[in-house]
């Protein structure tokens, strides 16, 4: 399966989330792995603790010059023998593979042509037969690699082989305007897809959303909030719940809310186990919403929708 | 008011599912063994404020609140919280409908035979009653109110064609309830001599008039209910029985289809069941039937459409006898006027001699909504508050109870109502003869004075009745169940009774349908503004004026000219303009903030007399 993460605005958490991801499913003993299409700032290498790749790879190997035609395979990274963290390295008993396909160092975006789509295609027809999940992710916005990734899934060669959307936004009015009308608006994913040939409504069905920095009331980061703050907190998430309702892309489209969380808002890094229950820096909600995250992910049924 | 309806609703929501929904699926059952009537109770327990509280809502599960989804968690995730109710629902529409697809609203284990040791004849137990027929009028209209909405948002394959067949079957039951109803409503007539006209008479005369004055002027009196009676086509309890014009008589509901009664001509067959419920209106059901009826013609079935066309015809059938019925009660419970209504007259005494304060409370609960229509004064509210004041003793619900007190049997094992000519059998056999339990004192009495503290418009009546609900309230709390896997359901009375002993931990759908309800028209009061008061309103303008011109002298004397006093001021300005658009509906909030302002000004005044060496 490929599993296209984006979000339409910067700084939505999409990428420390989606790394979060791939570890957690990888634990979970699937073969993961990590596609880095964000050309503009490839920084998947930081948050798996990879210093070497930590803004890309230099050597012109990566993913951008692999695309480009100026390497013939990119670079691929074991990452249970690269992360530079205690407890993932080696790789811990009945976890499946988890790989990393760096971006290169200094890259940018480049308008996509013909070949560039050929071995886009080929690159992800051998991935989704080697691992159980492919997570490609893409540059925040309208970007090249969205047309690219668009234009790929729809080649026949890739037909079958089973894609999933997630959407990443912030918990705020501008993000989910912004977020439903990268799904839905002009020009947006579906809108895309479906000049390129993609079957509107089922492109439109397989898209999810994922709410980031999620305030939650109940949590103890807000016990200090005076009460006249907690009320209007409470009223404008109400409002929120209703305004992405309105925009489609409410909680029946919701496939996962990662609360807000110091560890993932200042240092964007893998959240383990330890984080949360021995060193206690992350909250527990935060890896009980990724694990379900990445239980989701997998499973059939949130996907299927109403 | 010490009751939160949201928390209180929100137990009874996790505990109803928490008990009814185990390995997977949704199981009907309790107490008594499960039956049309019981688990249309169960599932209304979620369905009932789902439909009548905005915020308990489960159609739109992208605006489910947290507090719903997490009392509901043992059904899913708001996704499948709804997705789990079709298919309960579905699976119960499908268990009683017939093989010949006739909805069957047979009375099962809720029937029992009068005398102890015999057995009802399974004939018997199909019996189909006013209870189940009025449970699905309301449980057929949430349902097919939650489908429309929710439908809006559903794109699976196998979940629309679940919905479209749950959207058919519950219109079908919907039908088959409004002609069931439509065939168990009766006139009974009978002559001022009679021993029924006796007791009426007796019941009425609360000035010891002669029984002709008095006749005359019952007759008077019931005239307009007389021709109303006399246009009612479809169905039973037509014009024939009024023939006799020095006749008297009552209307209302039997227990089930009454004997005779004529087939309703439906555009799709329907298989109707021969009637034999005795032809006499019986005030229990009366008020079961009016509840239900309620439901067909509220603001949320027009607004959402839900009748088609053949039921709204159904519907204006049975709100002409709706509309009768409560004018025939509420004239007689007042009948007379100033002295004393025959409703104060504890205990009410029915046509077939039998009395009971029960019966007073049911008489209240007909009237309460002609009191309603009527927009009555709380002169006449205070009235039947002291009524329900008196029950409420008489009863035991505020009073503890003595030892082998009578009253205690209102509650447990209730009252047994004797279901006429259920004895009755094809073929001229004769079963044995059937009662019917009721043991819902406590949350009637409950109801209906809630819904007259919500038409009381002065603050102390209001008060008085809210004080009275709460106490009702410690009662029913006190019999919630508290240990097994039905905590926080009803019903062990044994908790507010402590000489009875503790019975069945299975719950009483029941008894915790109506709790639910008693919840829901609490909710509904809440959701309305609050009393206003005329004194607090003078109060208001009068502050608002004082407080306007003290800061209109401020701004003059060029305070807002000083940093720091400049934004105290502005924000004063802010709660001036605060107070005077809240001074008509909240007086009293508007009275605190002018308040506050007021005294903040005088600070500023104060401070500046002080600088001057002034005292004052």
């Amino acid at each position: 399966m490929i599993l296209i993460a984006t979000s339409d605005k910067g700084g939505t958490g999409r990428s420390v989330t989606g790394c979060n991801i791939a570890l957690r499913c990888a634990l979970q003993g699937s073969n993961v792995c990590y596609v880095d299409f964000d050309f503009g700032s490839p920084t998947a290498g930081a948050i798996f603790h990879v210093e070497s790749a930590a803004r890309g790879i230099l050597g012109g190997q990566g993913m951008h010059s692999f695309l480009a035609g100026e390497a013939a395979a990119p670079v691929e990274l074991d990452l249970w023998r690269h992360m530079d963290r205690a407890g993932l390295r080696p790789r811990p008993p009945g976890a499946g593979r988890l790989v990393l396909f760096p971006g290169d160092e200094g890259g940018g975006e480049f308008p996509v042509d013909e070949d560039m789509t050929d071995r886009c295609v080929r690159l992800l027809r051998r991935l989704a037969e080697e691992f159980d999940l492919v997570i490609v992710d893409l540059s925040a916005g309208r970007s090249y690699a969205l047309q690219l990734v668009l234009e790929a899934t729809v080649r026949p060669a890739l037909r079958p082989v089973l894609a999933r959307w997630l959407v990443f936004h912030r918990w705020t009015r501008q993000h989910i305007i912004a977020a439903a009308g990268l799904a839905y608006g002009d020009h947006g994913i579906v809108d895309t897809g479906a000049a390129k040939g993609h079957d509107r409504d089922h492109l439109r069905d397989s898209i999810r959303f994922v709410r980031t920095a999620v305030p939650d009331l109940d949590s103890e980061q807000f016990a200090g909030l005076v009460p006249t703050q907690a009320a209007w907190l409470q009223e404008t998430d109400a409002d929120l719940q209703r305004l992405a309702a309105r925009r489609r892309i409410g909680r029946s489209v919701l496939l996962g809310s990662i609360p807000l969380d110091p560890v993932l808002q200042w240092r964007e890094q893998l959240i383990l186990e330890s984080d949360v229950w021995t060193l206690r820096i992350a909250n527990p909600q935060t890896g009980a919403a990724l694990d379900e995250l990445a239980k989701d992910v997998m499973d059939d049924d949130p996907w299927e929708g109403l | 008011m010490r009751i939160q309806p949201r928390q209180s609703l929100l137990d009874l929501w996790q505990a109803t599912v928490d008990y009814s929904y185990r390995d997977g699926a949704w199981t009907p059952g309790g107490r008594a063994e499960a039956n049309s009537t019981s688990e249309a109770e169960q599932l209304l327990c979620l369905m009932y404020p789902a439909s009548q509280i905005e915020a308990f809502k489960l159609d739109r599960p992208d605006e489910t609140a947290r507090d719903i989804r997490e009392s509901l968690s043992t059904l899913g995730d708001a996704m499948e919280i709804p997705r789990r109710l079709v298919t309960a629902l579905r699976d119960y529409m499908d268990r009683y409908t017939s093989d010949t697809g006739t909805p069957v609203f047979s009375a099962g284990s809720y029937l029992e035979p009068r005398a102890p040791g015999e057995l009802l004849t399974s004939e018997q137990r199909n019996l189909d009653v006013v209870d189940s027929l009025s449970m699905s009028v309301t449980l057929s209209l949430a349902t097919l109110g939650f489908l429309k909405v929710f439908e809006r948002g559903v794109k699976r394959p196998t979940l629309r064609a679940e919905m479209a067949e749950l959207t058919e079957l519950a219109s079908r039951r919907l039908t088959a309830a409004m002609v069931g109803l439509l065939r168990s409503f009766t006139v009974h007539s009978f002559a001022p001599s009679s021993p029924a006209g006796q007791v009426l008479c007796e019941t009425v005369n609360q000035r010891g008039l002669p029984t002709e004055t008095l006749v005359g002027e019952l007759h008077e009196a019931l005239a307009r209910v007389r021709a109303g009676l006399a246009e009612v086509t479809l169905g039973s309890g037509g014009a024939e029985e009024l023939e006799n014009d020095e006749h008297l008589f009552e209307c209302g509901w039997s227990w089930g289809i009454v004997r005779d009664a004529p087939e309703v001509v439906t555009l799709q067959p329907l298989e109707q069941p021969v009637g034999i419920a005795i032809r006499r209106p019986l005030l229990y059901f009366t008020v079961v039937a009016l509840d239900g009826i309620a439901d067909l013609f509220s603001a949320r079935t027009r607004i959402l459409g839900l009748l088609n066309e053949e039921q709204q015809g159904f519907m204006r059938a049975l709100q002409i006898r709706w509309d009768l019925t409560q004018q025939y009660w509420s004239t007689l419970a007042g009948f007379g006027g100033e002295r004393r209504w025959p409703l104060e007259d504890i205990p009410w005494r029915t046509t077939d001699g039998r009395e009971s304060d029960y019966y007073s409370l049911l008489v209240i609960s007909v009237t309460v909504e002609a009191l309603l229509q009527n927009r009555a004064g709380d002169l006449d509210l205070a009235r039947v508050g002291r009524v329900l004041e008196e029950l409420a003793v008489r009863g035991r619900v505020t009073r503890r109870a003595l030892a082998d007190d009578p009253a205690v049997e209102l509650h447990a094992p209730g009252i047994r109502l004797n279901l006429y000519g259920a004895e009755d059998q094809l073929g001229g056999r004769t079963g044995p003869e059937v009662v019917w339990p009721v043991a819902d004192f406590a949350t009637a009495l409950f109801k209906r004075t809630v819904l007259i503290a919500s038409l009381a418009g002065g603050a102390s009546l209001r008060d008085r009745l809210l004080r009275l609900s709460d106490d009702i309230w410690d009662h029913l709390h006190q019999r919630r169940l508290t240990d097994g896997p039905a905590a926080g359901l009803w019903d062990d009375a044994s908790g507010a009774f402590p000489h009875l002993k503790p019975g069945d931990q299975a719950p009483s759908w029941y008894l915790t349908e109506r709790v639910m309800e008693c919840l829901v028209v609490l909710a509904r009061m809440v959701e309305q503004p609050p009393l206003r008061n005329d004194r607090l309103m003078v109060l208001a303008q009068d502050l608002a004026l004082e407080a306007d011109h003290i800061y209109s002298q401020e701004l003059l004397r060029g305070s807002a000219d000083a940093g720091q006093l400049r934004t105290r001021l502005a924000h004063l300005g802010r709660r001036l303009d605060r107070a005077r658009a809240i001074a008509d509906n909240k007086p009293g909030t508007a009275v605190a903030v002018l308040t506050e302002v007021l005294r903040e000004l005088d600070d500023f005044v104060q401070a500046r007399r002080s600088s001057r060496g002034l005292r004052e």
